[in-house]
């Protein structure tokens, strides 16, 4: 086993100033291990971002009202993305993991939560909220159909091609609330195509939510 | 439950530990008893010495990330840290 000859760089020079454990203390340790008692870990600001998520309303709202593990987890890692969403690095790891393990779609979801627009979505839902077990149908269809239901504006995009886009998503799948979502570099190409979507969506109404680096277009059928 | 920091503690500290925990390292990643390096089981990532995290529950070693910490919830439980 390579522990017992530690590897050069491994020297009293590099663990000067750092903790030394005996080993009774570690013996210790091991036994509040196996009891629950105690976890090791490098930064405890990742378990503080990932609890401070599972703890928050959203998430339990989310935990009551999506019933499919795999959503509810994309939800939670949604909400942990939105945390850490001023650390570049951060987020960018969470994202590939996300991405390597759920694919687009599920890195989509994540999304949807981490930019809020499954909150907004559920306030629409419950402006004609008939029962509660619609509204857990209707979350739960939104999710598991994000694609055919969102478009999802990249930045490289042009607008010919985001229109294009949006007319086949609706025309395939007649959704009852059709969503574009652009971000930072793709918001400005979402606002300069809404008047080509309020002109092709014409038995659609509009509700716009938009921040200077968010735009998130809900078109709700009118018949709703 | 109580969190542990390794941030500050020693390496000789750390590998001890994972000796004790039936593990060993390379001097970077964390080796499985078979000398193979230690597989997250969430991230499938290998874990680093220098950045693992220690959690109840068979004793599960894994890397220090959110994906993989919020994972060990989905499976042990939101208590499950305390």
């Amino acid at each position: 086993m390579p522990l017992d000859n530690p590897v050069s760089d491994i020297t009293e020079g590099v663990t000067k100033g750092f903790l030394d454990w005996s080993i009774d203390k570690i013996t210790s340790f091991l036994q509040k291990l196996e009891n629950r008692e105690i976890a090791f870990i490098e930064e405890q600001k990742t378990i503080d971002i990932v609890k401070e998520q599972y703890l928050s309303g959203e998430s339990k709202f989310y935990g009551k009202y999506i019933k499919d593990k795999k959503f509810l987890f994309l939800a939670r890692l949604g909400l942990a993305l939105r945390k850490v969403e001023g650390d570049k690095e951060r987020r960018g790891n969470l994202r590939d993991k996300i991405f390597k393990k759920y694919s687009v779609e599920g890195l989509h979801i994540a999304e949807f939560v981490e930019n809020g627009i499954l909150n907004r979505y559920v306030g629409i839902l419950i402006e004609g909220l008939i029962s509660i077990e619609k509204l857990e149908k209707d979350i739960e269809d939104i999710l598991k159909n994000i694609e055919k239901y969102t478009l999802f504006v990249q930045w490289t995009s042009n607008k010919a091609e985001i229109v294009k886009r949006a007319d086949i998503k609706v025309n395939s799948n007649s959704p009852k609330i059709f969503i574009v979502s652009g971000f930072k570099l793709a918001a400005q190409l979402v606002r300069d195509c809404t008047e080509s979507f309020i002109i092709m969506l014409n038995d659609y109404e509009l509700e716009r939510f938009s921040t200077g680096d968010k735009e998130i277009l809900f078109f709700k059928r009118k018949a709703l | 439950m109580e969190l542990i920091s390794l941030k500050n503690v020693s390496v000789n500290s750390k590998l001890l530990l994972l000796k004790e925990l039936g593990y060993g390292s390379d001097g970077e990643f964390v080796l499985s008893a078979n000398g193979e390096k230690a597989i997250d089981k969430y991230a499938e990532i290998p874990v680093r010495v220098n950045n693992m995290v220690i959690l109840p529950g068979s004793t599960v070693i894994l890397d220090n990330n959110e994906f993989s910490i919020a994972s060990y919830l989905e499976e042990f439980g939101e208590d499950a840290l305390g």
